[in-house]
């Protein structure tokens, strides 16, 4: 019997990668493996088994006020232990891109420390901690924000998680010599890559 | 009576292997049943205990008519039929030829062991340096080498396993009886031609095969091999692939032109193969790498010369095959292994679990934890590993486990005097067979088994040095639970045994998508080749009693092909036998002692004994003949019968149950009566390892040898009563069950009677439109009514009723009344009664008050009809188990979970767009229909369980039903107002009392027929000659009710292929003076073999229902009931003797 093959890699803007996330965990019995194995379900509102249940039931506001997909750390426990073998940590990153591209305002916090985590390591290749939380607080526009971080971010910073970096940036010239902007060493890189695939 | 012209090979001797073969021996034919194993019993030799009754009762299985042809023996160590012959260690090679006349070739390992010579003294296991962990014992143990395959079989003889044995030769060397043989001697004449270019692999090989024993001569080339093999005759060449000149593969082709019987093994290094492969392909032995290792490579050579020499290949011919291969367990270790099986000590199987629970296990009999010793204080099993699991490429329930893991958790709590903590952790609780829903219901409520509902996703352990193990889960409302356990055991599912492919690709059937073979539309017996048949776990998944019943299914199918061949049963007069009649003549007992081999003579003097037996008054003469158990021996023991004068036989060997075939034979031959013949066993009593003193010894052989005169000297044989058999059938109800039954006996050529009380055949098949499966319950109907009416040995009687039945098997008479008023009396010898059940009426959740709410049953007719169209529904709601599991209507019927995903699927499949929610308890979809269950889930059908306590709410408003129930996962109330509620409400028996009181036979609380027992005779009724089939014994789907009724026919078809059946010989007797008709012996007779006669005014014994079990002996305040052979006297007699020579 052919298997449908489930594509999380339709574009994120339609309703389409919705229904393929309900699709995806159609076949799920609720045996709970998935809520039983998830290391970070104590800080979820909803289980994972919950999440999946919404799903089928088509409750697609309740799964987008839940947090529970943005907790999850892709650590695909669930995904090696479903009896299904549903591909539910995929299901998940589907979930998060959704609420990215909806722009759902209770997740723009989590939505951002995506963004702009993604656009750290385009720049450079990983993650440059100092440069990333910066921007991230920038974006946000809330200058009280940080505030809240202020403990975690010392003891980090005292125990050199976070190193004082500054940002490593060359100029981008047009034939003039003149600087258009600033990228990183890895930006280019990306940029090609979407050259290629839009050609 | 002679009577077998047909034969059949069972390839597989489990428990459905040993009912095919006792089924079609019992019915005349010859069988060869085989397996692979050495050992008979298939899994079944591993587990001790069974459901429902935590006891084995496999000897329930032997046969109950014509009883002596088989030795009356535990069938769990070993069957003895005279019709069937059983070839370990072997497998079926080669099949050709057509249904009805099969050409088979069988290969039986070279044993190493002489069977009839080995004592079973295990001083060649006590010497053998090779350990390899016991399959038996399912690897909790270590075995040797050479090992006793079950540690209760019998007769139990060492077998080499030939895989690890290194050919030492120790065991050789230390056997007392010299049974091992190595062939040794015969290497020596086994020449072995190596042709290779390099002179030191020449060399050193020639060196290794030397001391090996082995005559080997070399060449150096091609062209040299060639020219000696022209020469010589060589029984093996080993012939290396890269030679300069004419190379190894070249050498090959025109050796198979000199010599085509000419075993070649071509000698490989890495490089070349692939040559070696196609090598094979053009008639190459096998293949060996190089380097070479001696140590390796010469176990490997001689395991070659066994298999070149020693294999004993038969080739022989056969009407029809039955494969009832089995099952291999999935092996937890394998794929992802989150449980850490192989891991951690006190994960197990359910399996390991059974062996640690048996006096024959690891610690006999104790619960203690593998990995430690420690006392074990809680346990958890987690079912479904292998099982319900995409990623372990199964999609499907391996029905067993569910009521095994209960079975597994009372023991325990049964062994610690309920100490043991137990919990089961499953996703849906399958206790979808008759009883055992209140058998699980019991062990929760009564035994306290806790049961979790939660899939457990891994095993870790408490980060102590304990042993224990941790368990996270999450319950239903998604609390995240860890708990500490002492053992884990794990449900490990069924997969097909490894050599499935090969013995369908042999046969010629197909396999399913999960390598089980695949039967017929509506059979569960059938294969895709008319003549082989499948029985038991083959076909994927099955627990004892739907395995006997399968099996018979296929011993009945196996049988209509090869009676429809031409080859049935047709009797073959064979001489009566004119027994001695001795009852006027003092007993004259002629004693013979085997020595056994030097077994016995080696520990007791047999002259000193012989002496003594001779200076009994009883005894006339006394013989010493050495090994009774070869032929020449028996031939001795013939020759000295036939010049005696000697009444009364006594045999001092071994062994007794062997002999039953034998002695009837030597009865044939001499006119003695074999009831007059005794055989002792004395061997025992010598096993070495007693280290009993002489005296001891001496007086024990001579306490069992006197024993034995003084039954013999009591023994008053009577001729062997038979009875007339009425070779006509009557089979009660015209359902699918009553019309399959009918046709399979008819089949076979007997007269059948078929009353239905409707004026329809066809049953419940009339309402049913479609399987699950996508096969016609209607062609399959017409097609059946159509053979059955034009049948020519079938009368069928419509719109009519039993008013009275009496008699016993073999001798009915029923009177059946129409609608008209007319009636009829039929005798017959055998009566099948297949009642049928029905969809049961409800009340509940306003059943009747509304157009949109209807059973499944109704959906279905409606949808059929064009009645109900999917077109105008929005929604549907189904609820299962309508008052069913839980009392008084506690059981599950099994087929409603089909039933909903089969319409819930046909729904979809109309419109997908209808919202389709099905309410359930624990989804049933045991075996493959697994499937189906993962099919509607993926479908969009929505599943909501719920408690038996906290059922759904169903209102009416406006005439439309409102349902209200709590979804567990998301800890809401649903409301739901669906266009149409459907209940599953089950399936009640159909006749109930009515038909049952006519035939004396009973009906359990449910008002399903009473079985004789459950797991072993699960078609018979306690009263012989009565059968049950269909829905009338327990719900079940329609291919289910098919196998059962084959079961049924197939069962009945043993009595009725004789015009007389013979009664065993030791039966029970009325002294009617003595009789004072107190009628205890009625009530306690097991087998109802007794009841009163009203005109005699006497207690009267029915000969072949009576089982000779003594109890009507040992409750009779008079005495007046007696068994023949085990009179007072006689037994008093017995007991003075076991007294007599106690000092």
């Amino acid at each position: 019997m052919a298997e449908k093959q489930i594509d999380f890699d339709i574009p994120v803007d339609g309703s389409d990668l919705l229904e393929s996330v309900q699709e995806s965990v159609r076949a799920c019995m609720q045996c709970g493996t998935c809520s039983g194995s998830c290391a970070n379900s104590f800080a979820m509102d909803f289980t994972p088994r919950h999440l999946w249940r919404l799903a089928q039931l088509g409750e697609t506001d309740e799964i987008f006020n839940s947090k529970t997909f943005y907790l999850c750390s892709a650590c695909y426990y669930c995904t090696l232990r479903c009896p299904r073998g549903l591909k539910l940590t995929e299901a998940m990153s589907a979930l998060k891109r959704l609420a990215t591209a909806r722009g759902i305002k209770r997740h723009r916090q989590s939505s951002k420390f995506y963004e702009i985590f993604i656009k750290t390591v385009e720049r450079y290749g990983r993650v440059r901690e100092m440069e990333f939380i910066n921007r991230y607080f920038f974006s946000l526009k809330d200058p009280l924000l940080p505030l809240e971080f202020v403990s975690l971010g010392f003891n980090l910073m005292k125990k050199r998680k976070i190193p004082f970096q500054l940002p490593i940036l060359k100029p981008v010239r047009d034939q003039n010599g003149k600087v258009k902007y600033f990228e990183g060493r890895f930006e280019r890189l990306f940029r090609k890559v979407e050259e290629l695939e839009a050609r | 009576m002679k009577k077998k012209i047909g034969s059949a090979l069972v390839v597989g001797s489990g428990i459905s292997g040993i009912r095919s073969a006792l089924d079609m021996a019992e019915q005349g034919y010859q069988v060869t049943l085989i397996d692979k194993a050495p050992h008979l019993g298939g899994v079944l030799t591993q587990l001790d205990y069974q459901f429902p009754t935590d006891h084995c009762g496999m000897c329930k299985m032997l046969p109950l008519v014509e009883r002596d042809s088989s030795s009356q023996y535990c069938l769990r160590k070993g069957l003895f039929h005279e019709n069937i012959d059983i070839m370990l260690s072997t497998e079926l090679v080669a099949m050709e030829g057509e249904p009805g006349k099969f050409q088979v070739m069988l290969r039986q390992e070279p044993s190493m062991v002489d069977q009839e010579r080995c004592i079973g003294c295990g001083e060649c296991a006590g010497v053998c340096p090779v350990e390899v962990s016991d399959l038996f014992n399912a690897g909790l143990t270590r075995r040797k080498a050479i090992y006793l395959p079950i540690p209760h079989n019998i007769p139990n003889s060492y077998v080499v396993d030939m895989a690890t044995c290194t050919h030492c030769g120790k065991c050789e060397k230390i056997c007392p009886t010299q049974a091992i043989d190595f062939g040794k001697e015969a290497r020596k004449k086994f020449r072995i031609l190596v042709v290779d270019d390099e002179l030191i692999v020449r060399d050193s090989l020639k060196e290794w095969l030397l001391d090996e024993g082995f005559e080997v001569h070399m060449a150096e080339s091609g062209a040299e091999a060639l020219e000696k093999m022209s020469e010589t005759h060589f029984h093996l060449t080993l012939l290396d692939i890269k030679m300069p000149g004419i190379d190894g593969v070249e050498v090959l082709k025109r050796a198979k032109e000199i010599r085509p019987d000419l075993p070649v093994v071509m000698m490989t290094a890495y490089a070349t193969v692939e040559t070696a492969v196609e090598a094979m392909k053009i008639g190459a032995h096998d293949y060996l790498m190089k380097p070479f290792d001696p140590d390796s490579l010469m176990p490997l050579i001689v395991n070659l010369y066994h298999d070149i020499k020693g294999a004993n290949v038969q080739e022989m011919e056969v009407g029809s095959v039955i494969l009832a291969g089995g099952f291999d367990s999935y092996d937890p270790f394998s794929g992802k292994n989150t449980y850490g099986y192989g891991l951690f000590p006190n994960v197990v199987t359910s399996i390991e679990f059974e062996r640690m629970l048996s006096g024959t296990g690891p610690n006999p009999g104790k619960l203690i934890r593998p990995g430690d010793g420690e006392e074990v204080q809680k346990i958890a099993w987690l079912q479904c590993v292998g099982s319900r699991d995409q990623q372990a490429d199964a999609d499907f329930c391996s029905s067993a486990c569910c009521m095994f893991a209960v079975k597994e958790a009372l023991l325990a709590k049964k062994k610690s005097g309920g100490k043991i903590d137990t919990t089961i952790f499953y996703m849906d609780m399958r206790t979808f067979g008759k009883d055992f829903q209140r058998y699980r219901d019991q062990a929760e409520t009564e035994s306290g088994v806790r049961f979790e509902r939660s899939r457990v996703h891994s095993v870790d352990t408490t980060g102590k040095d304990d042993g224990r193990l941790r368990l996270a889960y999450a319950d239903t409302a998604g609390a995240i639970h860890v708990e500490d356990f002492d053992m884990v055991v794990l449900a490990a599912g069924q997969r097909p045994p490894s050599s499935t492919q090969k013995v369908a690709e042999m046969c010629g059937v197909e396999l399913n998508q999960w390598g089980f073979c695949q039967t017929e539309g509506f059979s569960l017996s059938r294969t895709n080749n008319e003549g082989v048949l499948v029985g038991g776990s083959f076909s994927g998944l099955k627990d004892i009693s739907e395995s006997v019943i399968q099996a018979s299914s296929a011993s009945l199918e196996a049988s209509r092909i090869i009676h429809s061949k031409g080859g049935g049963l047709s009797e073959e007069p064979s001489p009566e036998t004119d027994v001695r009649d001795v009852s006027r003549e003092a007993p004259r007992v002629l004693a013979v002692i085997c020595g056994c081999g030097g077994a016995l003579s080696n520990s007791v003097n047999l002259d000193e004994i012989s002496n003594w037996l001779e200076a009994k008054a009883s005894v006339s003469e006394v013989h010493i003949i050495d090994s009774i158990c070869t032929q020449d021996g028996w031939d001795n023991l013939k020759e000295t019968l036939q010049n005696n004068l000697a009444n009364r036989v006594l045999i001092g060997a071994c062994m007794p149950y062997v002999y039953a075939r034998k002695l009837k034979e030597l009865g044939n031959s001499t006119g003695l009566n074999p009831q007059l013949m005794e055989v002792v066993d004395l061997r025992t009593l010598v096993f070495p390892g007693g280290d009993k003193e002489n005296d001891l010894l001496k007086q024990e052989v001579r306490t069992v040898l006197s024993m034995s005169i003084e039954k013999l000297k009591g023994m008053d044989p009577l001729p062997v009563t038979t009875s007339k058999i009425i070779q006509k059938a009557l089979v009660v109800g015209g359902g699918i069950a009553g019309l399959t039954a009918a046709l399979a006996i008819a089949d076979h050529g007997f007269e059948v009677t078929l009353v239905e009380k409707t004026g329809e055949l066809g049953g419940n098949l009339r309402t049913l439109h479609r399987t699950i499966e996508g096969h016609s319950p209607q062609e399959l109907m017409a097609k059946t009514i159509s053979r059955v009416e034009k049948h020519p040995l079938i009368k069928t009687h419509k719109d009519a009723k039993i008013i009275y039945s009496q008699g016993y098997v073999g001798n009915f008479s029923t009177s059946i009344e129409r609608e008209d008023g007319h009636g009829e009396t039929i005798e017959h010898g055998v009566t099948v009664l297949a009642t049928g059940g029905r969809e049961a009426d409800t009340k509940s959740y306003s059943y009747g008050e509304s157009e949109a709410i209807l059973t499944q049953q109704d959906l279905e007719q409606r949808l059929a009809e064009g009645t109900v169209a999917p077109a105008g529904l929005a929604s549907v709601a189904m609820i299962q188990c309508v008052d069913s599991r839980e009392e008084p209507r506690n059981y599950c019927s099994r087929i409603c979970c089909q039933s909903a995903l089969k319409n819930a699927l046909f729904l979809k499949e109309q419109d997908p767009g209808i919202d389709i929610y099905i309410f359930y308890r624990d989804m049933m979809s045991y075996g493959f229909m697994e499937t189906y269950f993962t099919q509607a889930r993926k479908a969009g059908v929505i599943f909501v369980p719920y408690d038996v306590n906290q059922k759904p709410k169903v209102n009416l408003e406006n005439g439309r039903p409102k349902l209200s129930a709590i979804d567990p996962i998301l800890g809401r109330e649903w409301v739901l107002e669906p266009d149409l509620l459907v209940l599953s409400t089950g399936i009640v028996p159909g006749d109930g009392l009515g038909v049952a009181g006519q035939f004396g036979v009973t009906v359990n609380q449910d008002g399903f027929y009473q079985e004789a027992e459950s797991r072993w005779r699960p078609v018979d009724f306690i009263k012989e000659g009565v059968f049950m089939c269909g829905l009338a014994h327990s719900p079940r789907s329609i291919k289910e009710t098919i196998a059962m009724a084959n079961a049924a026919a197939q069962r009945s078809l043993r009595i009725l292929n004789s015009e007389k059946l013979a009664a065993g010989s030791v039966v029970a007797e009325v002294r009617h003076s003595l009789c004072s008709l107190c009628e205890r012996c009625i009530a306690f007779c097991p087998y109802e073999a007794r009841h009163y006669s009203e005109d005699e005014e006497m207690i009267v014994v029915n000969e072949l229902m009576c089982q000779g079990c003594g109890s009507c002996a040992a409750v009779c305040p008079n005495s007046a009931s007696v068994l023949h052979g085990y009179s007072d006297q006689q037994v008093f007699g017995v007991i003075d003797a076991a007294l007599e020579n106690v000092a």
